[in-house]
């Protein structure tokens, strides 16, 4: 039997991906988890394992290519199995899925005409339903090619030729206006083109559409309001470097972050609306009561912000195993969606690379994001006596609909005190 | 008042018009000389009725015996000429009844007499003023004369197609498709032919290989061919039976103006802009420079071919009523009634160079095709030359007895912005000539698989 194997949803409402590299070929045998395929997806890079068993026939796109989620993706003859299927025959597979597909590769439900994560609380009999309904854009062939190739979204094109069909004009029109019309609306007023060689104009990538998506929503629906403070870590420092070593022998790095998110962690405990979000719809205020910190990390990719879970509950070896286990992670480009999901709070250590003080953008809808600036020797004043302080600089962001300056300002104050005296985190 | 006023019945002007009162306009056609202009009258109809009777001819003669048919005297055999036009008119006859009727069925008011624009909405006919909304001009072209003294000696093409007798020697002048083709059919018919073609190379427009195969044709043929050579006086150089161009002395019983044909242009009053060659001037809509006046078919010297005319007539008639439309010429097909026959579309090799795409050509030869050799006929070829990147189908042309007809595959996928891939995929009936374009198409994929 011929199984088309369909790009699956696998985060909340994907809607495609980019090939980052094929691990199998045509003609090969594959066996039921087989890594068929690296995506890009505009949340996370992962790994697409096979459903089936079998030999593959077909492998729809070459990398660099987009994939629809509801495309297919592969092709594979299942052995032993009679020949009797129309492969193109979208409705005998959304019912093969409905039969065969549950449970085969754990968190991924194969994908019908439209894909579900299993976990999803969508309805998979819902969704494979809508998907055929929307009506095929009419568009040439070359029109088609092009958009694929230049990484334009066909949907959005208009058409000009005979009942509304997409000519290769419009695509060329359509990426004229998308270059010259966003640079144009800047107060530069300047407009580039890729003939001038001064610039270099490439296509978005899926996480840098996210990363700009996420930041306007932001920015558009929190009150951003952000307290800067400086806090002085000599001892946490003498205890750091204690049990570095020791940490070392494992393989973990014991970092200044650790500290920090299991202070954030244990303050947030106490001061509910730092760990909130709200629902102005239902106009209700959603309090969390675990404590997952999200902690931005930089990769050549843009930014990621993996989650360490319930980190209340962690010990800081237990936090800094984690954060190596996420920069590994980083740097080999194997972040997965689940490891992103379910942040209640952010924190940003910008001050590993530079910077003393910033005004992080919130993690919406999260209430909170803390930066943490570069940490530096300074002069303080102890017992009316100068003296060398080790000052890392704070800059907390809070969304003022939802934490007012007291809280803020008493969550700020909680946060130091542990960092002050790191075993007032044992009690 | 009208709201269009069309000067000229060829089939720029006729077709307009019928499309003009399908959509409910108050409708006008002048004609000074026959319904169907030359088209229908002494161009496209006559000219393949009489071809055919040419290659008939050839065909009885050269192939009878080998496709076993007995009793035919090859020397026996004679042609005809006063006969086969006698076929022609009747053929012309019934067209030009057919588009009289459509012409009046859709209300069209049609005019015989000689039109004289006063003004961008007035126009003078028969000592009658129309006043009309817009005015399309489809009034054509015509080979400007060659002077002689010598009475019959120059043959227009108009009166060639009127029952005559068709002397041994023939001069023929022109470089266009035309010319080619009136030639080849003397030469079918067994007469002896020279073509005297200004400029070094016949049918400029066609595509360099194109040209080159069809003149390599004639030359095999044994038709002569003098180039850079145009003719435009006999006055001394023409004496019994004898032209004499430099040291060439050419035996001429009769000479065939095929020349490049110049715009036959109405009488106007008002200023109108003209190009170099003197054609009227037209904007992409084929609007004049006096707005409401359009210049459409031939006159306006976009392109001398009926169905570019027409086309472009009924787009002037979409415009008037605001129907938004592109002209694109360039995806109209270029039919060339040599024998054998010719035929593109889209860009030529050259237009692909110029226009700096990376290209490939895939060409398939009809001698390959199961159909073509049971017909006996095995020249020719079908050349696609594509693009690389996305494998858009940029130009196509075709040599084959049946190139004309067979065009109309590839005007499909110029019009729909097809891929190699496409044709590649679009599977074509066993036996036939249009295998040839799959074929073509496999190899720009990949490989033919009969080659």
């Amino acid at each position: 039997m011929r199984y088309i194997f369909k790009f699956p949803d696998i985060g909340e409402g994907l809607e495609e991906g980019t090939i980052v590299e094929w691990h199998v070929e045509k003609g090969q045998k594959i066996e039921s988890g087989d890594n068929l395929v690296t995506m890009e997806t505009d949340k996370v890079v992962t790994g697409i394992p096979s459903p089936k068993s079998g030999t593959l026939v077909k492998l729809y796109g070459k990398v660099g290519e987009i994939i629809n989620v509801g495309d297919a993706l592969v092709e594979i003859e299942i052995e032993g199995t009679e020949t009797t299927e129309d492969p193109t025959d979208t409705k005998s597979h959304v019912e093969a899925v409905k039969e065969e597909g549950a449970g085969v590769v754990g968190t991924l439900e194969i994908a019908g005409s439209g894909a579900v994560l299993s976990a999803s609380t969508e309805g998979v009999d819902e969704t494979p339903e809508e998907a055929p309904k929307k009506r095929k854009t009419l568009a040439t062939p070359v029109a088609r090619a092009m958009a694929k190739d230049l990484s334009v979204d066909i949907n959005k094109v208009e058409g000009t030729g005979p009942a509304g069909r997409i000519m290769k004009e419009d695509i060329q029109n359509y990426l004229q206006s998308a270059k010259t019309s966003a640079p144009a609306a800047s107060s530069t007023g300047q407009v580039f083109t890729p003939e001038e060689n001064l610039v270099e104009v490439e296509p978005m990538t899926q996480i840098r559409k996210t990363i700009a998506k996420n930041m306007i929503q932001s920015k558009h629906n929190a009150a951003h309001m952000t307290l800067f403070e400086e806090v002085e870590i000599s001892e946490l420092d003498r205890i750091r470097k204690k049990f570095k070593a020791k940490l070392a022998d494992d393989g973990v790095k014991l970092t200044y972050l650790a500290f920090v998110i299991k202070a954030t962690a244990m303050a947030l405990r106490k001061f509910k609306s730092l760990n909130a979000q709200m629902d102005m719809d239902a106009g209700t205020m959603i309090y969390k009561k675990y404590y997952n910190i999200g902690i931005a990390v930089d990769t050549d990719k843009g930014l990621m912000v993996p989650v360490v879970r319930n980190a209340d509950r962690l010990s800081i070896a237990e936090i800094a195993a984690k954060i190596t286990e996420f920069s590994e992670k980083a740097r080999d480009g194997q972040i997965t969606m689940e490891d992103m999901q379910d942040g209640t709070f952010t924190i940003t250590s910008y001050g590993s690379i530079g910077g003393l003080f910033a005004v992080p953008v919130i993690n919406y809808p999260q209430a909170g994001i803390l930066g943490v600036g570069r940490i530096a020797k300074q002069p303080i004043v102890k017992n009316d006596e100068l003296a060398i302080g080790l000052i890392m600089p704070l800059s907390l962001s809070v969304d003022h609909r939802i934490a007012d300056g007291g809280e803020t300002a008493r969550f700020v104050n909680q946060v130091m005190a542990y960092l002050e005296e790191p075993t007032a985190l044992l009690f | 008042m009208y709201d269009i006023v069309i000067i000229g019945s060829g089939p720029a002007g006729y077709v307009a018009a019928i499309r003009a009162g399908q959509l409910g306009l108050k409708t006008a056609i002048i004609e000074k000389n026959v319904i169907g202009g030359m088209c229908l009258n002494w161009g496209c109809i006559p000219s393949k009725a009489i071809m055919e009777s040419a290659k008939l001819f050839k065909r009885i003669g050269k192939d009878a015996g080998r496709f076993g048919i007995g009793g035919i005297d090859k020397k026996a055999l004679t042609f005809d000429w006063s006969k086969a036009i006698k076929r022609s008119d009747g053929i012309v006859k019934k067209l030009t009844t057919g588009v009289e009727f459509l012409l009046k069925k859709n209300g069209v008011e049609i005019i015989i007499g000689e039109a004289h624009i006063n003004s961008a909405s007035s126009i003078s006919v028969n000592n009658r003023n129309l006043e009309a909304k817009n005015i399309m001009i489809a009034t054509g072209t015509k080979s400007p004369a060659i002077e002689s003294t010598v009475e019959g000696l120059i043959i227009e093409p108009k009166e060639l197609f009127k029952a005559r007798e068709i002397p041994e020697n023939i001069v023929v002048t022109g470089k266009t498709p035309v010319a080619i083709e009136l030639a080849q059919a003397f030469n079918l018919i067994g007469k002896k032919v020279t073509i005297l073609c200004p400029g070094d190379r016949i049918m400029p427009l066609a595509d360099q290989y194109v040209a080159d195969y069809i003149l390599n044709k004639i030359k095999k043929d044994r038709i002569k061919i003098s180039f850079e050579t145009e003719l435009t006086s006999t006055e001394g150089i023409y004496a019994d039976g004898i032209l004499s161009l430099g040291e060439d002395e050419i035996k001429c019983d009769m000479i065939v103006n095929a020349a490049t044909r110049k715009a036959i242009l109405p009488e106007i009053d008002i200023d109108m802009k003209l190009t170099e060659e003197g054609y009227i001037s037209v904007d992409e809509d084929c609007q004049t420079s006096i707005p409401n006046i359009y210049a459409v078919g031939d006159v306006n010297g976009l392109s001398y071919y009926a169905h570019v005319g027409s086309a472009e007539g009924l787009h002037v008639v979409n415009h008037i009523k605001g129907i938004k439309q592109k002209l694109d010429i360039k995806k109209y097909p270029i039919n060339m009634y040599t024998v054998p026959e010719a035929a593109q579309i889209g860009l030529t090799e050259a237009d692909i160079k110029e226009q700096g795409y990376d290209y490939k050509i895939s060409e398939f030869p009809m001698s390959a095709n199961g159909k073509a050799m049971t017909e006996g006929n095995l020249d020719g070829f079908v050349r696609i030359l594509s693009e690389t990147k996305y494998g858009e189908v940029l130009g196509v042309q075709i040599v084959a007895p049946n190139a004309t007809d067979l065009i109309a595959e590839a005007s499909a996928y110029l019009e729909m912005e097809a891929t190699i891939y496409d044709v590649a995929q679009t599977v074509h009936a066993h036996p036939t000539i249009s295998e040839v374009f799959m074929e073509a198409g496999f190899e720009a994929v990949d490989q033919a698989i009969h080659k």
